[in-house]
């Protein structure tokens, strides 16, 4: 079910419905204030014109200001203009014109009753149209108007042997089950009514049929919906990631539900634009859903060795991660698939060791091996999964990460923003988007005036805690990370400045974000710095995002990236890699410079590792490390005696 | 005297040449009817795209007002993202456009204070910026967009890291 017939589906279902109680049974006195109930709050609208299916509200109504803010959604007009838009709770823009009956629900065009129109200073809008948007529905209780939120939708998507019911309603949902079994489960939803009511008969995914039905009365309505289930059918409970949609899941006799009910982190978005709710099921029906399966593990000896295969049903990309000697642990995590086996922790043989293979979030299954030692490891893609070479033989040095995919041909109608280009192709990548791309060259033409000068920047500082959780602050995880790293570049022979060495603002207390970059800035450009690094710690609104990401904003700057982001790879979280970004640090130094973002504060994995002393004197060697590859692949030209 | 006829064929033909290029060069885009709405996925860079109507030009409505409209349709649009069970960088809740105005290929996008109150991460000011940038550029004729915040330029938002003060472009992602 794509975007566009989610809207349609329940808009049209309601229509015919919406439209007869408006023109017959809604209060008909013209251009008389309206009173009105929401969720128990009573609520007076007074720009009102016209009555039934014309009546048209003002924008600047009290009433409907105070309706849109109870229901969540704003409006965006100013006196002159003529489009309204409405965002809702969803959210959905609708869009009215004035003179103009057709409305936008979202990717929906549809025809209102009248056109909005201006009196006085005002647009006036359709008001039962506007109702509808909000997914409410009026019913009249005496001379009142009772704005009853509605269960807006109910679909059925499925996925292979399974399929997961999706309802959605003007308010966040909160169920009830008042019947399980034998053969049916039924819901009940207190505080919605709806137009929905009806049977419909499905025979999937362990589904027989759907009844839904109202009763309850216009200001406490109650929406039951019944499923008959198929014999030895199984469901589990409804879940929401949004506290909107509400998702169950049914599958036939033998299925398990493998949705974990309380996600931290949610699957990533579809490319069609929806959310992947989807388990395993049939494996080729979800690689074609966009989820791939991981149906099995096996370690096999091999002329060399000893080979692990996995295998993948669907297309799927992965990343793989080895760590340094002596903690010789590798992993490979296969993106957004499923685990369709139980979960496997079981002793190898030499020199495999140990192997694990976990769903390690609902998105990722990661295949782990601690390796006996640095051994050779070839890690080869294929229609059907993946190998891994495990070699008898040590070897120094060896690739510390990597990526790639497997199956047929990933399928993507999105944009690819930056992307982290192939090591050793510096001097040939480019990014670019419709044209309005740049090329990256190797190095900028800037020459430092002190090329054995490092000036690091700790993010953050002083009265600029930047993020933080439970105590714990950006500022001061940077700074200790700052002086790690300049501690071993000063033993490796290097001149290194901080912006700020103790935990200060860098220009004054209190200063404007602006200010103080900028003299974050001037500390690198004056010295006449050879490279600025920036260290910081990320944070997202939630707990989901986790990773290390490298940001640049000119050519100059990507080699440096590059070659600390070889070196950090392997750092204990995910690399996000390089992106690029309109940084105001990175942007204003002259020279090549990265701000690294080294680990989400948000997130609680990456939090352990931020808080770990040892992780993060990791961290400061690796990217010392990547600053001396750097150096010693870029040397400085006309370079000044020092 | 068939000189002078040349001379004048010359310059007839040059003038209609540079009557047909100012009007090329001057004629307003089409905006077509429909627009991709874009928005950055939880990886922090990748773009996922929805797409929904342009409205037609208006009886009465201006080819200005009708460019600046739909900005304006572009820039709610991106600050209110896909639907909520998309998982996609969003801006900060309560955030939304005070006013689009549109000055050449720029257009310059108030938003309310509410931006200010995002994580204090790169990723999520990155992303949303993003989003928006790219959305409301895919209106044809626009390149760049400046942001304001409470009707006044910021360098950058409050703890944050994105220079703010010069109007972006795809290409600054």
């Amino acid at each position: 079910m794509n975007w566009t017939s989610r809207f349609i589906a329940p808009i049209f279902r309601t229509l015919p419905f919406a439209a007869l109680v408006a023109a017959f049974v809604l209060p008909a006195a013209a251009d008389a204030p309206i009173k009105a109930v929401y969720l128990q709050q009573a609520m007076v609208f007074t720009h009102v014109s016209g009555s039934g299916s014309s009546t048209a509200v003002g924008v600047n109504d009290p009433g409907l200001r105070a309706l849109l803010r109870a229901a969540g959604a704003a409006i965006t007009w100013r006196p002159g203009d003529r489009y309204v838009l409405v965002t809702t709770a969803a959210p959905v823009v609708v869009s009215f014109a004035v003179g103009d009956r057709r409305y936008d629900v979202g990717p929906v065009v549809l025809q209102s009753s009248i056109a909005p129109f201006v009196q006085g200073s005002e647009v006036y809008l359709p008001f039962n149209e506007l109702l509808r948007s909000l997914d409410l529905a009026v019913r009249p209780d005496g001379a009142t108007w009772v704005l009853q939120p509605q269960l807006a939708s109910l679909d059925v998507r499925s996925w292979g042997n399974r399929a997961d019911i999706v309802v959605r309603a003007g308010i966040p949902l909160h169920p009830r089950i008042v019947q399980d079994g034998p053969g049916t489960v039924t819901y009940e939803f207190d505080g919605v009514g709806t137009a929905l009511t009806g049977t419909r008969n499905v025979n999937a995914g362990g589904i027989r049929s759907i009844a839904v039905s109202q009763s309850g009365s216009a200001r406490d309505p109650r929406t039951t919906v019944s499923i008959q289930l198929l014999p030895g059918a199984s469901h589990d409970v409804p879940r929401s990631d949004d506290g909107r949609d509400l998702v169950v899941s049914f599958g036939p006799a033998g299925w398990t539900s493998q949705v974990p009910f309380a996600q931290s982190s949610p699957p990533p978005a579809q490319s069609n634009g929806q959310q992947s709710q989807a388990p395993s099921g049939n494996a080729q029906q979800a690689g074609a859903s966009g989820t791939a399966t991981v149906t099995g593990v096996t370690v096999a000896p091999s002329s060399d060795g000893y080979v692990v295969t996995i295998a993948v049903s669907g297309n799927a990309a992965f990343e793989w991660h080895r760590l340094r000697d002596p903690d010789n642990r590798f992993w490979v995590d296969v993106k957004n698939a499923q685990l369709q086996t139980a979960p496997i922790d079981q002793t190898e043989p030499d020199p495999v060791g140990a192997l694990r293979v976990r769903q390690v979030d609902p998105a990722t299954v990661r295949i782990a091996l601690s390796l006996r030692g640095p051994k050779a490891l070839a890690v080869s893609p294929a229609a059907t999964g993946l190998t891994v070479d495990v070699g008898a033989n040590d070897v120094a040095d060896a690739p510390r990460a990597g990526s790639g995919s497997v199956g047929t041909v990933i399928a993507s109608s999105e944009q690819t923003a930056p992307v982290t280009p192939a090591p050793g192709n510096e001097s040939a990548t480019s990014w670019s988007d419709a044209g309005n791309g740049w090329k990256f060259g190797p190095r900028s033409s800037y020459v430092p005036t002190n090329p054995r000068l490092i000036v690091i920047d700790p993010g953050h500082g002083g009265s600029d805690r930047g993020s933080s959780r439970h105590g714990v602050d950006e500022a001061g995880l940077a700074l200790d990370m700052s002086r790690r790293l300049r501690d071993i570049l000063v033993a490796r022979g290097w001149q290194v400045r901080m912006t700020h060495d103790a935990d200060v603002d860098v220009y004054q207390p209190n200063d404007s974000a602006h200010d103080e970059l900028q003299a974050r800035v001037d500390v690198a450009n004056h010295a006449g710095a050879r490279m600025f690094v920036s260290i910081h710690a990320n944070a997202y609104i939630n707990s989901g995002p986790y990773g290390t990401t490298y940001y640049i904003s000119k050519p100059g700057d990507l080699a440096l990236a590059q070659a600390i982001e070889r070196d950090l790879s392997s750092d204990g979280t995910k690399d996000d890699g390089i992106v690029r970004a309109h940084l105001y640090v990175t942007l204003h130094s002259l020279m090549p410079a990265v701000l690294i973002e080294t680990a989400f504060i948000s997130n609680p994995n990456d939090f352990s590792l931020l808080n770990s002393p040892a992780w993060r004197q990791r961290v400061a060697q690796s990217i010392a490390d990547g600053i001396d590859q750097y150096a010693a692949q870029y040397p400085v030209p006309n370079q000044p005696a020092q | 005297m068939r000189g002078n006829r040349a001379v004048a064929l010359i310059v007839l033909l040059a003038i209609v040449a540079a009557g047909a290029w100012f009007y090329l060069s001057h004629k307003p885009p089409e905006l077509g009817s429909s627009l991709t709405v874009y928005y950055t996925k939880l990886d922090g860079t990748t773009l996922g795209t929805l797409s929904v109507s342009l409205r037609p030009r208006e009886p009465g409505e201006s080819t200005a007002e009708h460019l600046r409209n739909a900005a304006l349709y572009a820039a709610v649009q991106a600050i209110a993202g896909p639907p909520s069970d998309v998982q996609a960088i969003r801006f900060p809740p309560g955030t939304r456009v005070q006013d689009v105005s549109v000055s050449g290929a720029t257009a310059t996008v108030d938003l309310s204070k509410d931006v200010e109150r995002q994580a204090g991460g790169t990723f999520g000011e990155n992303g949303m910026f993003k989003s928006l940038v790219y959305t409301v550029t895919a209106v044809p004729g626009i390149t760049a967009v400046k942001v304001t915040v409470g009707g006044a330029t910021l360098p950058t938002l409050p703890g944050g890291h994105l220079e703010l003060d010069e109007p972006l472009h795809r290409s600054d992602f």
